[in-house]
């Protein structure tokens, strides 16, 4: 009787596609991560007054020192005490500017109304920063 | 007459077998480094944020962040709270907290541009009851 030898087999994985799976994995995580990137505008405040600090003094400041731009409830803002009026983003420049050419060292005091958006006090901010103004003061009446 | 050696073809071979590796090495990098954000109820989303020009990045290794609600909510560490009276300092209590473990702490705030400004400003007074003194407006950038 004749036996048949058994021929050994050699076990193999395929391997070849695994590149191609690898890079349909990377494709997947390169299309959905999304970098949660910080930006914004940055601002330093002043440090917390206290009224029993012998440190804390008051400082009369006039016009050409300082510049009181009042954000009004309904967005409007008034220069100085003046009539309030809405300010497109350019007659903003311009104000900033006028000031500047004033005073290089301008402090600009932007009081917000509680009443006020957030939107409007950070669009007064943002044109200060556009200018490259570092003294700048927030505060609400 | 001069010996003519002819040309043998040879077959040109990139070598693929580390191509495999090289790709899951990327997989892994990707892996590692994106971390999914769960929405939360609390979410103020990026189409809500005021819209600015001047914007600066902010290193992300220094920073917390606070979202303010338009309905006058504020989150932080994920805990609503609101500021109704003085006696609401959860946020300034945080952020001592905060400021004690990282001195060099930045406070983003990730506000609803329709939002009152009353509340910011006791917020930023709490900030500065904190001494947390350095904060940033996160904004869209102008585009235009």
């Amino acid at each position: 009787m004749k036996i048949g030898r058994k021929r050994k087999g050699k076990a193999e994985i395929p391997t070849s596609s695994m590149s191609d799976i690898a890079f349909l994995l990377i494709v997947f995580f390169m299309a959905t991560t999304k970098f949660d990137v910080k930006e914004g505008i940055r601002i330093v405040l002043p440090q917390a007054a206290d009224g029993s600090s012998s440190e804390t003094q008051s400082l009369t400041l006039t016009e050409n020192e300082m510049t009181r731009l009042q954000i009004i409830e309904d967005g409007s803002i008034s220069v100085n005490n003046a009539t309030p009026r809405f300010f497109e983003i350019g007659e903003l420049d311009a104000l900033i500017q006028q000031k500047l050419r004033v005073n290089q060292q301008m402090i600009f005091r932007v009081i917000t109304d509680r009443e006020a958006t957030y939107n409007d006090m950070v669009r007064v901010v943002d044109r200060l920063k556009a200018a490259d103004i570092e003294k700048i003061s927030l505060s609400t009446n | 007459m001069a010996n003519i050696k002819k040309e043998r073809s040879r077959e040109v071979y990139i070598p693929t077998s580390s191509m495999s590796d090289i790709a899951f090495l990327l997989l892994l990098f990707f892996m590692v480094s994106t971390v999914f954000v769960q929405e939360k109820q609390f979410w103020v989303e990026r189409e809500r944020w005021p819209i600015a020009e001047s914007i600066e990045r902010i290193p992300r290794n220094h920073t917390t962040t606070i979202y303010v609600m338009r309905d006058e909510t504020i989150l932080i560490d994920d805990i609503p709270t609101r500021i109704e009276s003085s006696d609401d300092v959860f946020v300034a209590n945080t952020l001592v907290r905060k400021k004690a473990d990282d001195p060099e702490l930045v406070v983003c705030f990730r506000t609803d541009r329709d939002t009152k400004y009353g509340v910011m400003s006791d917020v930023m007074r709490q900030l500065q009851d904190a001494q947390t003194l350095i904060v940033a407006f996160e904004t869209q950038q102008r585009m235009d």
